[in-house]
């Protein structure tokens, strides 16, 4: 039994992603993509995508006529990205591997709940290759977990938190981890916050940042 | 007091991950030419290593990969250490600018998901496997693969781990059990109450004993402990207690029933026998294994990783052969490391199938059939993560890397 329940706790089930966030975000998620599609990016741009998952985010972008580009470390979310989004370009590389991809090359970079999944070493490396990658003007749009800012919101957040990560984990072993001190990195790394917006009591939140 | 409260959880709570903060340590007072070992970022596991590190007067940089608070061998059959991890940790580390050479020495266990030519040719670094245990790498570094002897290449289940093991059986156990058992006890009074330690002494009993206990790991070995115990039950509480007939063959059943369970839960906390729920999710009894000696370049390779020292070396041909078939646990590392895809077996290769875990998702392959698009009954070693099998299989790369 505990070995059953030790395996299914290391299993992760990519089919079962999306399902997984749209819940433990309480559905907030796909509104986001849906910004993210429609207000950061337009027609014509070059965009990468940071994580691309199951494609979702990569479908919006491309229906509205950007070139995206889009990696993943799992070839299972890959091999479901390239069923929704026929037409983005998807690599398979770690997010420590993008520095590869060129200089000045994207106007947009997204990354939506990937970020999180990083440790703090990996976190500042994409955030200087990013500012690498991007062209002047490019912007670096993230959506992902993140502390709330206040201790109240704090303390409510997790009230509501706790059950629907516990649920989430429990019924599709995903789940999502905040992001460790982001804006003190965006400082480092040559990023300025041109926009926040704040979803389930701060908890989750959209940056929009661009180079200093 | 924090600190305290943590040793208390990791002591019974091992079946659950605990991170601490990957990145490049420092342990003593390393230079340019000190070894740099990566591990992963379960807590005990890096407290472990700092501390054997220090005790035995060993500079060196402490690589910790971001391995989501899992233990090595479980993080490396789960998916979570990886080729892609180690990459990872050695491009954002900043570890090239501290030292001057680019070796690198791995655990041995996390061979089932780290391919070493695959992590060579995307990083530059010279990758090897180091003992499965700390405690032998003072002896590794002193003379390389040769000073290890292949006891160092095995996994063992000395007593202190047994405890251990015993101590994490008994806790997750009732973890699972306490709830029925509280609306049993509604019942029968008293049920719970004494289930707790009997939970916990069979547990105990079932890992410290299990070498000795008559019939085959698993619920063999529990029922035999449970006939064992319940014997002894019965004569000491007709001498002590005098319990009727009833309330005797009562408790005498909720024995053997407690220790069978607990018999057939503890291969999975072993490090020597595969999980019973592994080999259903295998889907084969039993697991073949076989080298094809056309294929194999001789790299040595599959002897170093594996961790049930199924390999030798023919003396004749220098190529590996199969000599302790019954041993594997389908932990898959051979599969992963095998340059020249000369391993054939019939169960799936690739990160999924470490011994105490995540077999099922191997199983479940991605949204595949187990057994995809191949001739069901046979699997060569092709991984993902493998790099080209030509170009890793030249004689120079073996040699300079993990040629014994």
């Amino acid at each position: 039994m505990s070995t059953l329940v030790y395996m299914k706790m290391l299993e992760r089930t990519p089919e079962k992603y999306d399902r997984g966030m749209r819940l433990l975000t309480l559905g907030r998620i796909d509104r986001i993509k849906r910004e993210i599609a429609s207000t950061w990016v337009g027609p014509g741009q070059d965009v990468l995508e940071i994580g691309c998952g199951t494609g979702t985010l990569a479908a919006l972008m491309t229906a509205r006529g950007a070139r995206v580009v889009g990696i993943d470390i799992s070839e299972a979310m890959l091999a479901i990205a390239g069923r929704n989004a026929p037409e983005a370009e998807l690599i398979r590389m770690t997010a420590s591997e993008i520095d590869a991809l060129g200089e000045d090359r994207f106007d947009r970079i997204v990354a939506t709940l990937s970020l999180g999944e990083l440790s703090e070493d990996e976190l500042d490396f994409v955030l200087r290759a990013s500012s690498v990658l991007l062209k002047a003007g490019g912007k670096l749009v993230v959506a992902d977990e993140a502390p709330a800012p206040t201790w109240g919101k704090r303390l409510f957040a997790r009230l509501v938190r706790w059950p629907a990560a516990a649920l989430t984990f429990v019924l599709t072993r995903n789940t999502t981890h905040a992001l460790k001190r982001f804006e003190e990195r965006l400082g480092r790394a040559g990023f300025r916050v041109v926009c926040r917006r704040d979803y389930l009591f701060g908890t989750l939140a959209l940056f929009v940042m661009e180079k200093v | 007091m924090w600190n305290l409260l943590k040793d208390f959880w990791l002591l019974f709570g091992r079946l659950f991950p605990f991170p601490t903060k990957p990145g490049l340590r420092p342990v003593g007072n390393p230079g340019r030419s000190s070894p740099v070992l990566v591990t992963c970022n379960f807590e005990l596991t890096v407290r472990k290593v700092v501390q054997t590190l220090t005790r035995d007067g060993i500079d060196a940089w402490l690589l910790v990969a971001p391995t989501k608070g899992i233990n090595v061998w479980c993080a490396a059959g789960g998916g979570h250490f990886t080729t892609d991890t180690v990459v990872s940790a050695l491009k954002t580390s900043g570890v090239e600018n501290r030292v001057d050479h680019r070796e690198l020495i791995l655990p041995q266990l996390s061979a089932t998901g780290v391919n070493v030519w695959a992590l060579k040719k995307r990083t530059g670094w010279e990758p090897r496997f180091g003992p499965v245990d700390i405690k032998h790498l003072a002896a590794y570094l002193g003379g390389g693969e040769s000073s290890v002897a292949r006891a160092y290449r095995h996994v063992r289940f000395e007593l202190p781990d047994r405890i251990v093991m015993g101590t994490n059986l008994g806790f997750s156990s009732l973890l699972f059990l306490a709830l029925p058992l509280l609306v049993v006890s509604i019942w029968v009074r008293g049920l719970f109450w004494i289930s707790v330690p009997l939970v916990f002494s069979l547990a105990m009993l079932n890992s410290v004993l299990v070498f000795w206990l008559p019939g085959k790991p698993g619920v063999q070995k529990g029922f035999s402990l449970g006939l064992m115990v319940s014997a002894a039950f019965v004569v000491v509480s007709q001498a002590i207690w005098g319990l009727g007939g009833w309330q005797t063959v009562g408790w005498t059943g909720w024995i053997v029933l407690v220790a069978t369970y607990l018999g057939y839960d503890m291969p999975g906390w072993s490090p020597l026998w595969r999980a019973d729920v592994k080999e259903l999710a295998l889907g084969v009894k039993r697991t073949r294994i076989a080298i094809v000696p056309q294929r194999c370049v001789g790299c040595g390779l599959c002897r170093i990783v594996c961790p049930a020292n199924v390999f030798a070396r023919d003396a004749e041909t220098e190529k590996a052969t199969v000599v302790n078939h019954d041993a594997c646990q389908a932990c898959g590392a051979c599969l992963e490391n095998c340059p020249a895809e000369a391993i054939e077996t019939n169960f799936r290769s690739g990160h999924c199938s470490c011994p105490a875990c995540a077999a099922i998702h191997a199983a479940r392959s991605f949204g595949q059939p187990a057994d995809g698009q191949k001739e069901p009954g046979t699997e060569t070693a092709t991984s993902s993560h493998c790099c080209d099998s030509k170009t890793c299989a030249a004689p120079d790369a073996a040699t300079s890397t993990v040629k014994p």
